[in-house]
């Protein structure tokens, strides 16, 4: 008993099957977790050695270039970039996608372990760590605060960041711009010289008087008692009245000749929100947590927090990443739903009865929900690339329903009984609806075999597909025929309305048909003006490629925005906080837009991970920008950044480097296009000159939104020259001078203050006042061993001098990036007017420019696809010639491609779309869905002549009975997609140009195939037919030459 | 011989029913109905009309296919059966229904 004969027999137990399906997939969903992409694995390492007091070329030479050259032998590597800076080697590898990281980290210690003995003895052991983008923040939480300012940032870490640290699947959580708590002895230099003291001396002073002791214990009478000292301070004020020294027979206080403040830390990263000052709590996830779930956590505690802190702290949410996730996925399952309407409302259209729409229909949920069973399975996630799959899918899964659903109802309208009609009707369909679904799987499971970047894609789109496929080709067999058999009927009573408001529908299709009809026989008996029209009309698309760009992703609008705005090198955070109020307020009025503004400036504290991995020192600021939702602003994020560019570059001259992030610059994909020129070369200036040479020329591209050129400039710093003679005459030596010059300058750690459990530097250092010339520095007095005193200008010169700054390398030689951020203008269009410009450079010997960032993304990415688009013509060429069992008819099936291409190019070129990633996927998906339309064709024409019909006959025929199937085919397939095409949610941007692609080129492939292929056949069939005559008549002719002889 | 084959004193006749595989169960109904008991199936059978009719050969082109079946029945019972073999045919001519009766000349 065949399958489809058992299910018809069957009906309960092939109902409960799908019910059970149904109820499985719908568990899974409850079960899977909200991501936008599919899990990336990481594919970056990086080893950290440190090499203190080495200086940054040192540490190329020693250290980077030895470990480079033992880490360039491990495998997959695909490229290594390092920075050699004071004290520190980073070297960063990047391997391609796809390989086990763990695996990769035990090869990278491997040969980490080779080098080791090879490395300077001073240096440390190289730390390996794996970088991945959880390392990004999920939630950043902003804090204004009036009068708790000091306090901050111990109110924040015991009533914020504790807590919030143990919500499930919280990494770190980390506060910016709140100062320690520091108590400083500001020192006059002047009054210790006077009375005969140093800080060292006070500082010893401060540490023995900040002391507990316990004395042991004693006995009195019958009991023993424990004897303790409790000197520590209570107060900081109570430092104030320390005996120093004595001088003159006079007892010196403290508070004589220093003084004390309960305060905070010096130089502190500030953060202010909407221009009033406090913090920032940036909440980084652990690796493998699910992002939505614990913003979800992570937002819902901030009003038990609130409840804890004082009045005037107030949290809010500057950037919370879940909101985009969660609003590009609900934009998505509104579009799945839109579709599966339209495409109800199509069949119910062609077919006209609500019965069969039924069966037809109810093939959509059950196949949908059965993918989230593999979603579940497959350890993945509600993402864009999951629902996607399920939107394309959506018009193709009612295909095989529809084919088996017609021949049904044939075989009841010939009179046969509903039950033995579904089981003949199902089987004689069957192979076709294999073979097409053949076919499909042909385009869509190649994509599980892609790597790389790409791959991530991809691989679930092209998984999701064919698992869709398969189950919907199972119910098309099983499911539809069992429902055919119960639901249908042959004598149908008709609703009266229904007639009425039916029959001008069903008179309109048919008039399509004649319409179709005489199109047809009109062009099969034009065959050469068809055909010159079609390859006019191909070449004349192919024309339009002029006017569209490429590019790698579609820049998606996630209305988040970050600036990193650095004026001159040393800029003092005074002025660069009060330009940064100025850009702020600037901002809110120019851009209406902007619903949360932020910003960070000045240096920040080293055990703030978050804080530390950005640019920052007291020249630098770093803005946090949310936007409103997109479909409430009528500029776009790309707009909005390139105005926020120009204004920068043309109000604020004195910025010396401003870079705007579109999209927080959080990951690889949906930020914006980069062209990266690298510039590989030994020499610093050279590759300097040429950089700055290039990133001028680069400016006056039209496109080039912002350059930047990666290697920073010199740093001026002060040094003193000591000299080691004089050092020695005065009984010195280097490192008791310049452990002088630091207590004084950075100040000395003299103690812990301890209040309420926690602990809070003593520091002292000279005051504010008394440093801040180079004579301060030169009047610095160091004390010998006999404790005579010698200045600094005695001992020693202060000078003024520039510091290399980072050197990077990129796999082995010394590299200076101009990066280009292109806006405005298609990648390619500004990658091609660069390259004109370099070509024209003059390159001086043993430098070259490399072109990377997203334009070599683009390349390898693309590179992929066209091979793999090669690859899946050839299967679907293989499974059509096997199904028709000829090598011709195939080949003209597959000439409606080149017409899906002309539409994608004429679709992308009305909606101002770029070929990406996107216009590429659907692209291939293209091949799969036409090819089809072609199957059915030439599948029914053949069977005409087969019946025994003329050529021209058989198209014709064949042609008209065809139409509708073809057509609503089409159209469902184009009416699942428009939703995607003109929704204009968050993160449509992403899938928009792929939706309009399957759309552009649907629509003009089946236009054209429609009339092309029955054209074309006609020509191959009589050029067959005419051969076979011609083989015949020769036999003829040779059979009668013998009967002559 | 006379009259040919005699079961129980009865006449029998054979009786050739071809038809399209969908009407399969309605046959066999049919036969039961006149309480005709024996009877043999081919399930798979290809032809094709004299006249009209499409050809079911089970092909690409021809997808659908027949069944006949013989049954041999008393004398009396043919001409009910045939009735209404021949009424079916009407309702649904497309199915291709054809009967056809033979003597039996002996059996065993």
């Amino acid at each position: 008993m065949s399958l489809y004969e058992s299910a018809v027999k069957r009906p309960i137990m092939t109902a409960l099957v799908f019910v059970a399906i149904a109820i499985l997939g719908l568990f899974s969903l409850t079960k899977l977790p909200i991501d936008l992409y599919p899990d990336i694995e990481t594919n970056t390492i990086m080893v950290m050695t440190a090499y203190p007091g080495a200086s940054a070329e040192d540490i190329e030479t020693n250290l980077t270039r030895p470990l480079e050259n033992a880490l360039n032998a491990v495998e997959d590597l695909k490229h290594m970039s390092s920075q050699s800076k004071e004290n520190i080697s980073l070297i960063t590898l990047e391997f391609e996608y796809g390989n086990d990281i763990d695996d990769l980290t035990n090869d990278v210690r491997d040969k980490l372990d080779m080098v080791e003995s090879a490395l300077p003895d001073a240096a440390e052991n190289p730390i390996i760590f794996k970088f991945s983008t959880d390392m990004m923040p999920i939630v950043i939480l902003s804090v204004q605060a009036d009068e708790s300012m000091p306090a901050l940032y111990k109110i924040l870490d015991d009533a914020v960041a504790t807590p919030l640290a143990r919500v499930d699947g919280v990494g770190s959580v980390s506060i910016s711009g709140a100062p320690k708590r520091e108590i400083q002895v500001y020192v006059d230099p002047n009054k210790l010289e006077a009375y005969n003291l140093t800080v060292e001396a006070i500082s010893g002073i401060i540490g023995a008087e900040n002391m507990n002791m316990p004395g042991g214990s004693f006995d009195i009478g019958s009991d023993t008692y424990a004897l303790r000292v409790e000197g520590e301070f209570t107060d900081a004020s109570q430092m104030n009245n320390l005996v120093v020294g004595h001088y003159n027979g006079q007892t010196i206080y403290l508070k004589d000749v220093a003084r004390v403040n309960d305060s905070i830390e010096e130089r502190a990263q500030e953060a202010y929100n909407e221009g009033v000052q406090g913090a920032m709590i940036v909440i980084q996830k652990q690796s493998g947590a699910n992002s939505v779930q614990i913003s979800d956590a992570v937002v819902a505690s901030i009003p038990e927090l609130q409840k804890n802190l004082p009045k005037d702290v107030k949290l809010g949410v500057i950037v919370d990443t879940s909101d985009n996730i969660r609003n590009t996925i609900n934009s998505l399952f509104e579009t799945i739903l839109y579709a599966i309407l339209f495409v109800t409302i199509v069949v119910f259209i062609f077919l006209g009865r609500w019965r069969a729409t039924m069966i037809v229909v109810i093939t959509i949920p059950l196949s949908l929900i059965a993918a989230f069973i593999y979603l579940l399975i497959a350890d993945s996630s509600l993402n864009i690339i999951s629902l996607s799959a399920l939107t394309i899918a959506i018009g193709m899964v009612v295909d095989d329903a529809i084919v088996v659903l017609e021949n049904v109802t044939t075989h009841i309208e010939r009179g046969s009984d509903p039950k033995q009609a579904a089981v003949h009707g199902t089987n004689e369909v069957a192979i076709s609806v294999i073979a097409s679904t053949l076919t499909l799987i042909c385009v869509f499971f190649p994509l599980t075999m892609i790597e790389g970047m790409t791959g991530v894609l991809f691989k679930e789109l092209g998984w999701m597909v064919t698992i869709i496929m398969i189950v919907s080709t199972t119910i098309a067999l099983t499911l539809t025929p069992m429902l055919c058999s119960q639901m249908l009927r042959l004598h149908k009573r008709r609703n009266k309305l229904f007639l009425r408001c039916y029959e001008p529908i069903s008179r309109g299709l048919d008039a399509f048909d004649r319409f179709y009809g005489r199109l047809l026989s009109w062009a099969t008996s034009h065959r050469k003006s068809m055909v010159t029209i079609c390859v006019l009309f191909f070449v004349g698309s192919i024309g339009l490629t002029r006017f569209i760009g490429s590019e790698f992703m579609p820049v998606s609008d996630n209305s988040r925005v970050t600036a990193t705005l650095e004026m001159p090198i040393g800029t003092r955070t005074e002025l660069t906080r009060a330009l940064s109020m100025d850009i702020q307020s600037r901002w809110r009025e120019l851009f209406p837009e902007i619903t949360k503004i932020s910003f960070t400036v000045g240096q920040a504290d080293t055990d703030n991970t978050f804080a530390s991995l950005n640019t920052n020192g007291s020249y630098v600021a770093n803005f946090n920008i949310r936007l409103c939702d997109p479909d409430e602003r009528d500029r776009n994020l790309t707009e909005i950044c390139d105005l926020m560019r120009k204004d920068l570059a043309e109000n604020y001259p004195e910025l010396k480097k401003a870079q705007v992030n579109l999209g927080g610059g959080g990951g690889g994909m949906g930020g914006q296009t980069t062209v990266d020129f690298e510039i590989y070369g030994y020499d610093f200036t050279t590759s300097d000159t040429i950089a700055s040479y290039l990133s001028s020329k680069l400016r006056n591209i039209k496109g080039c939104t912002e350059v930047r050129i990666s290697r920073g400039d010199y740093l001026p710093e002060y040094q003193v020259d000591f000299d080691r003679e004089k050092l020695a005459l005065y009984g010195l030596n280097l490192s008791t001078a310049s452990m002088y010059l630091r207590n004084r300058i950075n100040g000395s750690t003299a103690s812990l203050y301890r209040e309420d459990g926690d602990e809070y530097d003593i520091k002292v250092m000279y005051a504010p006042e008394f440093r801040t010339s180079i004579a301060d520095i030169e009047n610095i007095l160091i004390y010998n061993n006999q404790g005579k005193a010698v200045r600094v200008k005695d001992v020693g010169r202060v000078v003024e001098r520039f510091n290399p700054p980072t050197i990077e390398r990129k796999d082995r030689s010394r590299i200076n990036t101009v990066t280009a951020i292109v806006s405005g203008a298609p990648m390619n269009e500004v990658v091609a007017a660069a390259q004109k410009e370099i070509d024209l450079m003059d390159m001086p010997a043993g430098f070259n420019i490399e072109l990377a960032g997203s334009y070599e993304d683009q390349q390898d990415s693309f590179r992929d696809l066209s091979m793999l688009m090669v690859l899946i013509i050839l299967l679907v060429y293989v499974v059509m010639a096997a199904q028709f069992e000829s090598l011709k008819y195939p080949f003209l099936i597959m000439l409606s491609i080149p017409f899906a291409l002309s539409g994608i190019i004429i679709a992308l070129a009305a909606t101002g779309g770029t070929l990406n990633m996107m216009s590429m996927m659907g692209g291939i998906m293209l091949i799969g869905i036409v090819v089809k339309n072609g199957i059915v064709l030439i599948d029914y024409i053949s069977l005409n002549r087969e019946r025994g019909m003329s050529i021209r006959r058989a198209v014709i025929l064949g042609g008209e009975s065809r139409l509708r199937p073809v057509i609503m085919t089409t159209l469902t397939t184009i009416l699942g997609m428009m939703p995607m095409a003109i929704n204009h949610g968050e993160g449509s941007e992403m899938w928009r140009p792929m939706a309009w692609a399957v759309i552009g080129g649907l629509t003009v492939s089946t236009v054209l195939t429609l009339l092309l292929i029955p054209t074309l056949y006609c020509t191959v069939a009589g050029a067959e037919v005419k051969g076979k005559r011609k083989k015949l008549h020769k036999q003829m002719q040779l059979k009668a030459d013998l009967g002559l002889k | 011989m006379g009259a040919g084959y005699k079961q129980n004193s009865q006449i029998m006749k054979s009786i050739l029913i071809t038809f399209d595989q969908a009407y399969q169960h309605r046959i066999i109904d049919a036969l039961d109905k006149f309480n005709c008991r024996g009877f043999t199936y081919f399930e798979q059978v290809q032809g094709r009309g004299t006249n009209t009719g499409d050809p079911h050969y089970g092909s690409h082109a021809w997808p659908s296919m027949c069944s006949a079946i013989i049954s041999i029945v008393e004398d009396h019972r043919v001409k009910p059966i045939l009735d209404h073999l021949r009424y079916m045919d009407e309702a649904t001519p497309m199915l291709g229904l054809r009967a056809f009766v033979w003597n039996i000349e002996d059996g065993m």
